[in-house]
């Protein structure tokens, strides 16, 4: 089971670090306009997710690569592709032609990016119910793995 | 990925240098709207019939026009890319290239934009037309049914796929030899603090 954990939780804490580095290399205002694009938010909560997100991504990955309370870091990850992939899925059936806006520019939203997001919510899903599991077996002296 | 392989090219337009990404082709005449001199520009890649192409056009372009590429901040280029998926659409953008040879691109654009749900459901993009004088429509008419023009069409679509161009509308940005692609409807205030942010740094 650990070694389930520790090839997903490294595995996820990459995909996390390279989402948050694609939108960091741009200036934050073009992230704004991939949010904007699914025409479900107000301005000003456009713009705190677009200032705020990357970097929260990149702390969840580094938190994911160290393994440091991977059970908390590890629902907040699944939490987090949740929330993503429902207001994908819900802009793909509307039949919006938008950019995905997960891994930099030009990351249309299609079907195919749908499968990948679901993959990683799965992933992200059998990781904190892993955590949890193995934590509740081990004991509280296993905070870190 | 666009920005991957954003080179610069360079055109002469007007006796200035227009700098374009690497995919990009030369503006077709009478597409362009603004400066060459600009130091932010943006192509537009649009399919008439799509209705979140009408929406950027009527909410987020005009206001653009208005407030960046009237002031010489942006040069604005017009593409067609018109998608299979849209039965009329081609024959709507084959209007409006005819129009740019006569330099009524933007005129006949709007007009086809505001009657977009009418002619989608007639199955006729001329009229949106009616309204104008009957010399430039029969003008319009001849030029739209020639080869130039569908091959401008079909030049404009194909340079669209090779940058990378998914869906429409896509607005691809260009500054200091960067591009940033931006797909969808997206709303003005979004934008505008996009431009300025890019035009500040």
């Amino acid at each position: 089971m650990l070694w389930v954990l520790r090839i997903l939780r490294i595995f996820l804490g990459v995909i996390f670090v390279y989402a948050a580095w694609t939108k960091l290399q741009h200036p934050w205002t073009m992230f704004a306009l991939s949010i904007d694009a699914y025409q479900l938010l107000p301005e000003w909560a456009v713009l705190a997710i677009a200032r705020t997100l990357p970097g929260l991504e990149l702390v969840i990955g580094i938190l994911l690569l160290t393994g440091f309370a991977l059970r908390y870091v590890a629902l907040a990850a699944a939490l987090i592709l949740a929330m993503f992939f429902s207001i994908m899925l819900f802009s793909w059936g509307k039949g919006m032609a938008i950019d995905c806006g997960c891994f930099g520019l030009g990351d249309a939203l299609t079907w195919k990016s749908l499968v990948r997001d679901g993959a990683l919510l799965v992933s992200a899903m059998i990781l904190a119910w892993s955590a949890f599991r193995v934590q509740r077996r081990l004991g509280s002296r296993l905070f870190w793995f | 990925m666009i920005t991957r392989r954003t080179a610069t090219g360079a055109l002469i337009v007007g006796g200035a240098a227009l700098s374009l990404s690497a995919q990009s082709i030369p503006p077709a005449a009478g597409k362009t709207r603004g400066s060459v001199m600009a130091p932010m520009k943006v192509e537009i890649y649009s399919d008439y019939q799509c209705p979140a192409c009408k929406q950027l056009h009527d909410q987020t372009i005009r206001p653009l026009i208005d407030e960046y590429v009237n002031k010489g901040k942006v040069l604005l280029i017009y593409r067609e890319f018109p998608l299979p998926m849209h039965p009329f659409a081609k024959e709507a953008a084959s209007l409006a290239v005819a129009a740019a040879r006569l330099g009524k691109y933007e005129q006949v654009g709007d007009a086809i934009f505001s009657k977009q749900e009418a002619w989608t459901k007639s199955g006729k993009p001329e009229e949106a037309l009616l309204t104008l004088p009957a010399a430039d429509l029969a003008k319009i008419r001849a030029l739209a049914k020639s080869p130039e023009v569908a091959a401008e069409i079909a030049r404009e679509t194909e340079a669209g796929r090779k940058a990378n161009i998914q869906q429409t509308p896509t607005m691809v940005f260009s500054y200091k030899g960067k591009t940033y692609p931006v797909g969808g409807f997206v709303t003005w205030s979004i934008l505008k603090r996009f431009v300025d942010d890019m035009l500040s740094r």
